[in-house]
């Protein structure tokens, strides 16, 4: 069928025709392939901080101070220039080349106390409320002393704090302190935000803390799974006729264990009627393992939806080690309503592998209206993605190995996805080891990075390029880019960065 | 659902293997044992060794049905002395339980592994022993005299509150 790709023609199509039903989102994200940032503003005079991303609205650019100090963010305004007399030369203003041109500055505020830091890679947003998830920490020791209750091997941080700040206005409504515990800030990977649920992972005491942030503006406890399942249990333990004192605690496998074991257990116990070649079975598959299955430990938790976790577990040299791909794992999903094991896999079955491959949507849980244009390409809900995976898998020698790598990315890290349009498979191709929806560093060639109509006439609509106009002068020198997309304008930034302590170079990206 | 198969784990315990040739006579017995075990299982019972280890083994009691316990899954240590079978296996609960004959440190009190032990006794009559436990507490000889005076006062609170933890912590 033949579409025209003149703008005027597709709104008046847009008026006299409804799109099939249910592809209303899609049919109006097609408009962004006519409204493309194709201007790039090189070398922008911009204050030197760390600028962190776009929140998934679009109301705030969230940076951070170089000293780790402040947090400082931005309304993203549209560039707009009056000029005297000719007005007919196609250059910009020298005013428009600013940063304050793109960006008003709402406020800038100090979060951390005494000896902590902002950790830069941390933040999630909580969209209905507004607010934002910030967290600074104290350095990490990795001599840390055992200490009851401490799982031997992590590492320890004195003190992380949680800020929850109302970004309207910059004021701290709430924080979170944990003491003496590790919890993995990086890229988000230790803490989960699903609607006004936050389940953070403490590594070092092997504890799931689900939050609830109100609309009240608190952040409270409303449960640790970990020791113990049930919020009361402890209580109803120390209520009960025993004294419990801390050593009896290390006696006993700890209730997410309990429950995990017991899963294990059963699912063996059913598999035979026989009770000589189910003896048989248990002792291959469960007891000459069992001491592994008491070892390992929670790395990392999301949620599935309101009741429903994600848990992947892990022996203690995985879960702070960065590249873990490989190594063997289980994915647990469990209840925490009725505090049941509903299923486990290892990281290498393929039955979780075709959960992965077609519902993939499913593990990305947000709350979010599926009829929001807001949403990230992936191979459940594109074909373009399906085929490129399919296209891995072709090309992958080893299955296992792809089974692995693939599930690596469960349990998924929150908020590291940009919704921009730009990065919406169907409408554009480009080099997703260059650049893509993922939030990431990326080694940065000096190469512009190309965008492609993804119908036709296939042609290049808009390129992206990091860096300095005319490249940079030693193509020895290793670069680091990444980009920040506003999630709805076209209008994105691209950040270089040298490894030695050069400010960034800042690209703005927009639609002239 | 699916759990690893037998290869998966490489994470395998550390423990020194012993050649066939020089198996004490202990281990020889513990040998024996398990392969009695494994022909005629008793019921709600089951126990393998901790990966190659044939000293330290793991048990797993379903709680029987009928009583407070059902529906509970009991893992238990056991460890064999070296001198086996002269002195008596070591068994411990490492699930929380609420029974006048478990302590809170998951010790057992059962005569036979005790002071009525006797080298013609086997790991299956121990397994059928604490299963009896569940059955029949016995309030007599406590280890927990708060909870054998619950169960002798007042047996319905008793196995209100057992089958609660139960719930809580043996699922």
């Amino acid at each position: 069928m033949f579409r025209s790709h003149n703008v005027v023609t597709r709104i008046f199509d847009r008026q006299i025709s409804s799109p099939a039903p249910g592809t209303s989102v899609h049919y109006a994200r097609r408009f962004y392939e006519n409204l493309v940032p194709n201007c790039t503003v090189y070398e922008v005079e911009c204050p030197d901080h760390l600028y962190r991303k776009f929140t998934d609205d679009g109301q705030y650019l969230i940076c951070f101070s170089r000293n780790h100090q402040r947090v400082i963010v931005y309304r993203p305004t549209w560039l707009s220039y009056s000029c005297k007399g000719d007005c007919n030369t196609n250059d910009l203003p020298q005013k428009a080349r600013r940063f304050e041109s793109f960006f008003s500055q709402l406020y800038s505020v100090s979060l951390p106390s005494s000896n902590e830091l902002i950790c830069k890679d941390f933040f999630l947003y909580m969209e209905s409320n507004r607010y934002g998830l910030f967290a600074t920490s104290t350095a990490q020791t990795f001599d840390a002393l055992p200490v009851g209750g401490a799982v031997q091997g992590v590492p320890s941080i004195e003190k992380i704090t949680f800020h929850l700040l109302r970004l309207e206005d910059g004021v701290v409504l709430d924080h979170k302190c944990f003491h003496n515990d590790f919890i993995n800030l990086a890229h988000n990977v230790g803490a989960f935000l699903y609607d006004d649920l936050l389940a953070i992972v403490s590594l070092r005491y092997q504890t799931i803390h689900i939050l609830q942030i109100r609309d009240s503006g608190n952040l409270v406890d409303v449960r640790a799974i970990g020791t113990f399942c049930r919020e009361d249990d402890e209580l109803f333990l120390n209520s009960s006729a025993q004294n419990i004192h801390e050593t009896t605690v290390a006696c006993f496998h700890s209730g997410i264990k309990q429950r995990l074991l017991s899963f294990i257990f059963r699912g063996i116990w059913n598999e035979e009627t026989d009770p000589t070649s189910r003896v048989q079975g248990l002792k291959k598959k469960f007891y000459f393992h069992f001491q592994d299955y008491v070892d390992l430990i929670i790395w990392k938790v999301q949620f599935l939806d309101r009741h429903h976790l994600l848990i992947k577990f892990g022996s203690v040299d995985g879960g702070i080690s960065r590249n873990t791909d490989l190594q063997p794992a289980f994915l647990a999903v469990y209840n925490m309503e009725t505090t049941e094991i509903v299923a486990f896999y290892q990281n290498s079955a393929d039955e979780l592998y075709l959960l992965f491959e077609q519902f993939y949507d499913h593990f990305h849980a947000t709350s979010r209206s599926p009829y929001t244009m807001n949403f990230v390409s992936s191979h459940s809900n594109n074909m373009h993605a399906r085929e490129q995976l399919r296209c891995i898998k072709d090309k992958a020698s080893n299955s296992l190995q792809f089974v692995k790598k693939m599930l690596a990315s469960l349990p998924f890290n929150c908020q590291s996805q940009s919704p921009s349009p730009y990065f919406d498979q169907s409408l554009f191709r480009f080099d997703e080891k260059l650049i893509s929806a993922t939030d990431r560093h990326r080694q940065s060639t000096d190469h512009p990075i190309k965008f492609i109509l993804r119908r036709q006439p296939c042609t290049l609509k808009f390129k992206i390029k990091p860096g300095p106009e005319a490249g940079s002068t030693d193509s020895r020198i290793k670069k680091i880019s990444s980009f920040l997309f506003h999630p709805v304008l076209p209008l994105a930034l691209s950040i270089q960065q040298t490894l030695f302590l050069h400010p960034a170079v800042v690209n703005i990206h927009f639609r002239k | 659902m699916t759990t690893s198969s037998s290869s998966s784990l490489s994470l395998a315990s550390t423990s020194t293997w012993v050649s066939t040739t020089s198996v004490s006579s202990s281990g020889k017995r513990i040998q024996r044992e398990m392969v009695e075990l494994n022909m005629d299982p008793p019921p709600d019972c089951s126990a393998g060794p901790k990966g190659d280890n044939l000293y330290h083994w793991v048990a797993t009691i379903i709680g029987p049905p009928g009583t407070p316990y059902e529906g509970g899954i009991y893992f238990l240590d056991i460890t064999f002395p070296s001198d086996y079978p002269f002195q008596p296996p070591k068994v411990v609960f490492r699930t929380r339980v609420f029974h006048c004959n478990v302590d809170s440190s998951g010790n057992v009190s059962l005569e036979i592994i005790k002071d009525n032990w006797s080298p013609a006794l086997t790991i299956t009559k121990v397994l059928l022993a604490i299963r009896s436990i569940f059955t029949k507490p016995d309030p007599y000889n406590p280890l927990v005299p708060g909870i054998a005076r619950l169960y002798l006062a007042d047996k319905a609170k008793h196995d209100e509150l057992a089958s609660e933890w139960t719930l809580r912590f043996a699922k």
